[in-house]
């Protein structure tokens, strides 16, 4: 793909223009054009998950995802997660739960908490699993864990 | 419209929270750091000339374009800003660029020509204190910055009468903090002074050090702290800070500087790594007798925090058990790493990973229960510990008695085969007397503002461990308005000044102010509402009552403010804890109070691979009143899961200075798969000298868990483990050797 070329992706349902260079990763963008700074960066490297966003319906680490092949997909960071209900009943639970201390991989963990309860089947139900992309070194896990069985099982009642 | 804090957690689930990455300064350049290659080097020459040259380059600085100032954050003062002659470790920082991008920078790096001469170096802590080894500062002589000597009692002659003697050779290697948010830092040098925006939860230290590197009066140094995204002792004081600094004043421009992963790892400040040599002896009946420890701590390079370990290792766990006579040694040795510094635990973990070992061993060949043994040596409530340490509270003997009861401790016998049940127990303090001998205590101020809230000022430092939450908490049990409360903290520039929070003081220390400025406050509120209103003033329901007249919190402001010149209702308070400065031979009350815990940990060893699976935890702790069981919880569990780490797999792996694994895929940290179900207890009994009767939580909850899991291991198997982390590599060569 030439450099000249543009383009169009699509985050939290609008569309953007993107000009420069296609290898890009998706967070560079998202952090620096879009100033969307709720997706952060722990590592830059696909190993720690702080940056991750929904793309088609799945949480990946948009540090890996070239700008390129982000185009014509679905995005997703958590400045538009945070608008739907899902989200915010999984918020409410994490404050009740304590499952954030220092937060700088909550928003992450929030990503994949989301795609997790849209569709838990592709890890096999369990939310340990969809977590271990996401790493948090306040909380071990379990208030997190805590938080979102507290809302599947709260629909449930 | 009030804005939401930082530090709320719905501003950090959100992706509101601005970490220092997520900030911009106009105008900012970008900044980068060319490191030494070598552990040990003359700098014969270093040519900035080409990359001065390359486009968007503002600023070249090395050692030259600096002052040299003697200066450091304790009291060895071997600090500079960029390296003068020589380099001492891979990382040392050789000079610094800033620039119009990050991609200027990198290339101007790479234009930076630096001749080295390779000198001999050295690694270990015992090679170090050799005659011949190559000395890394030629003004202290040795490699030596500190010996610590501590004894009480006769340790040789209680040795001689010992019934029996247990102990060995216990080693603590290097391991990362692994903050997630990377080291960083913003600086603006203006004609007034030095901004500096950076992570540093002892702010004022900071703000003390860099003064004196720049040569500048303290007031011309403001540290801002924006939320800090994990530290667990990694962001005290660092250089990273100052280079930012000493760039700005070059390039005359802001600058922000962001570590990438690698480099935080490379240059990273590990938990001390220790070896200690300890051994306890008992009588008979299983009544301990003494301890002696050798402690050979590794600094590095430089001193960051790690006398404050030594000493910490070599004492506090004392006061845990009756050891009658003890003797400790501490040698502090300089080599040629990246320099080491604290992590949660601080020297008292690491100890008593030894001790608590040592004692599964006593009672195993005292044929006594391990628990058992423990109950009979424990320090009690009212006492005053071997080194001067009064327990106005103590409720080891029930942590002791509900661990057993949950985890189910009468099973120990029974469990089937490679699974094993450890048990361990610790203290530690609520704030430390000798962190600053100057001051230890804390100030808060509080102000009704017009609008009816309160705002409340501190020192202290929300590290994410909810300190902002737990301040507005003791604010309102004391004085509960229908205004908010709001907490602010982290500016040197506007806050009073802090301790900074470390050894587990935020809690005690700035709560103990906050109680006090609400105090404070509400009775200068009611005094104000009886004089002006002519009658006896009480709050109920959040309102003030005076006779039948009911006011709210900003009707009161606004009637103050009209009678007051305009000035808001305020109150400045500071609490000076009634704590000892160890003396001379480290005796002495350090802290208010003195929080304790007792841990159980069940694992399963595979025998074929050695791996070990942590299938169970329990944890009981005596913090007092717990101000806020969900958080506090959230520590306890927090810690735990650091402690698996740290037991199981963690391992900055350091060859001849060089970091083998400098990337979280290669350091492995524990995910949510690595975390058994955690279950937490606290008994729960106001401390005289807490406030609203707490004591600490956030270091004595990873304290006993390197003991406890490692005591499973050895009574699943057999096998002990000497060093951590004990990794299925070293389980299988243990068992196949």
């Amino acid at each position: 793909m030439d450099e000249q070329d543009t383009l169009t992706i699509r985050i939290n349902d609008r569309e953007y223009q993107v000009n420069g260079s296609p290898t890009r990763p998706l967070v560079d963008y998202i952090r620096e054009e879009l100033q969307l700074t709720g997706t952060k960066i722990g590592c830059g490297s696909g190993e720690c998950g702080a940056c991750t966003v929904i793309l088609d319906g799945k949480p990946v680490n948009s540090c890996l995802i070239p700008v390129a092949s982000a185009a014509g997909k679905e995005i997703q960071t958590i400045e538009g997660l945070r608008e739907t209900e899902d989200y915010q009943a999984l918020a409410e639970a994490m404050v009740e739960t304590g499952g954030v201390q220092c937060g700088f991989c909550t928003p992450g963990i929030m990503a994949t908490l989301y795609a997790w309860k849209q569709q838990p089947d592709l890890y096999e139900g369990s939310v340990k699993k969809a977590l271990k992309n996401n790493l948090c070194r306040c909380t071990g896990y379990q208030s997190i864990v805590q938080a979102a069985e507290k809302v599947v099982n709260g629909e449930e009642r | 419209m009030t804005k939401r804090s930082p530090h709320d957690p719905i501003s950090k689930i959100n992706g509101e929270t601005k970490y220092i990455h997520d900030m911009n300064l106009p105008g900012q350049l970008a900044g980068a750091i060319l490191r030494s290659p070598h552990p040990h080097a003359r700098i014969v020459r270093i040519d900035t000339t080409a990359a001065k040259q390359i486009q968007g380059v503002k600023a070249v600085i090395t050692a030259r374009d600096l002052p040299n100032y003697t200066f450091g954050p304790t009291k060895i003062k071997d600090w500079n800003i960029l390296a003068e002659n020589r380099v001492l470790f891979i990382g040392d920082e050789v000079a610094a660029v800033a620039a119009e991008s990050k991609e200027a920078a990198e290339a101007a790096l790479k234009a930076i020509q630096v001749d080295y001469e390779v000198l001999p170096a050295v690694f270990e802590s015992e090679e170090a204190l050799k005659p011949g080894a190559p000395v890394l500062h030629p003004e202290t002589e040795t490699n030596q910055p500190m010996l610590l000597n501590v004894e009480r009692g006769d340790v040789n002659q209680a040795a001689k009468q010992a019934h029996i003697v247990r102990g060995g050779r216990f080693v603590i290697n290097p391991i990362y903090q692994g903050h997630l948010e990377p080291i960083a830092a913003l600086a603006n040098w203006a004609d007034d002074g030095i901004t500096i925006w950076a992570g540093s939860h002892i702010p004022y230290r900071a703000r003390e050090t860099y003064a004196a590197a720049f040569g500048l009066p303290e007031d011309q140094v403001r540290i801002i702290i924006p939320p800090i995204g994990g530290s667990f002792g990694a962001k005290y004081v660092l250089k990273v800070h100052l280079i930012a600094a000493a760039l700005s004043k070059a390039a005359n421009r802001p600058i922000k500087i962001v570590l990438d992963r690698k480099e935080d790892m490379m240059t990273a400040h590990p938990r001390v790594p220790l070896i200690m040599d300890v051994q306890i002896g008992a009588d008979k009946d299983g009544n301990f007798v003494f301890k002696d420890a050798v402690v050979y701590a590794n600094a590095g390079a430089r001193v960051y925090w790690s006398p404050n370990i030594v000493a910490t290792a070599c004492t506090r766990p004392d006061s845990v058990y009756h050891f009658q006579n003890i003797k400790a040694v501490g040698h502090l040795c300089y080599t040629n790493i990246s320099p080491t510094t604290c992590m949660r635990g601080f020297g008292n973990a690491e100890m008593l990973f030894a001790v608590e070992s040592i004692i599964d061993e006593l009672a195993e060949g005292l044929s006594m229960d391990p628990a058992e043994l423990r109950m009979k040596n424990i320090v009690r409530e009212g006492e005053t510990t071997i080194h001067g340490y009064k327990l106005a509270t103590c409720k080891l003997d029930q942590c002791i008695e509900r661990v057993k009861e949950l985890s189910g401790w009468n099973r120990r016998e029974s469990l089937p085969a490679n699974k094993g049940l450890g048990i361990a127990l610790a203290n530690h303090v609520s704030g430390f007397r000798a962190i600053d001998p100057r001051f230890d205590g804390s100030t808060a101020t509080a102000r009704l503002k017009a609008s009816g809230e309160i705002e409340v000022e501190t020192g202290e430092i929300d590290l994410g461990q909810g300190m902002t939450q737990t301040y507005t908490e003791i604010f309102k049990k004391v004085l509960d308005l229908d205004g908010l409360v709001i907490v602010k903290s982290g500016d040197t520039g506007r806050y009073p000044f802090g301790i900074g929070t470390l050894a587990s003081r935020s809690t005690v220390m700035g709560g103990n102010a906050v109680k006090l400025a609400a105090e404070q406050l509400k009775n200068k509120l009611l005094e104000f509402a009886s004089t002006h209103y002519h009658g006896e003033a009480s709050i109920s329901n959040g309102r003030v009552q005076v006779g039948n007249q009911i006011f709210s919190a900003e009707e009161l402001a606004i009637q103050y403010r009209s009678a007051n010149a305009g000035d808001e209702l305020a109150v400045r308070a500071t609490y000076v804890p009634n704590t000892e400065l160890p003396d001379q031979t480290s005796y002495g009350d350090p802290s208010p109070n003195y929080p304790f815990a007792a841990h159980v940990a069940e694992v399963e060893v595979d025998p074929d691979t050695g791996k070990t699976t942590v299938t169970g935890y329990w944890a009981v702790h005596d913090s007092g009143i717990i101000i806020n069981r969900v958080r506090a919880k959230s520590q306890v569990v927090g810690a735990v899961a650091q402690g698996i780490g740290w037991v199981t797999m963690e391992e900055l792996k350091v060859k001849e200075g060089k970091v083998m694994n400098p990337s979280i895929l290669d350091y492995r940290m524990p995910g949510p798969l690595d975390i058994p179900p955690i279950e937490v207890d606290f008994i729960e009994e106001p401390d005289p000298n807490g406030p609203l009767g707490a004591k600490s939580v956030g270091e004595i909850a990873l304290d006993p868990v390197p003991g406890a899991i490692s005591n499973a291991i050895k009574h699943a198997t057999g096998i002990r483990g000497y060093e951590l982390p004990i990794t299925a590599e070293k389980m299988w060569n243990l068992t196949n050797q």
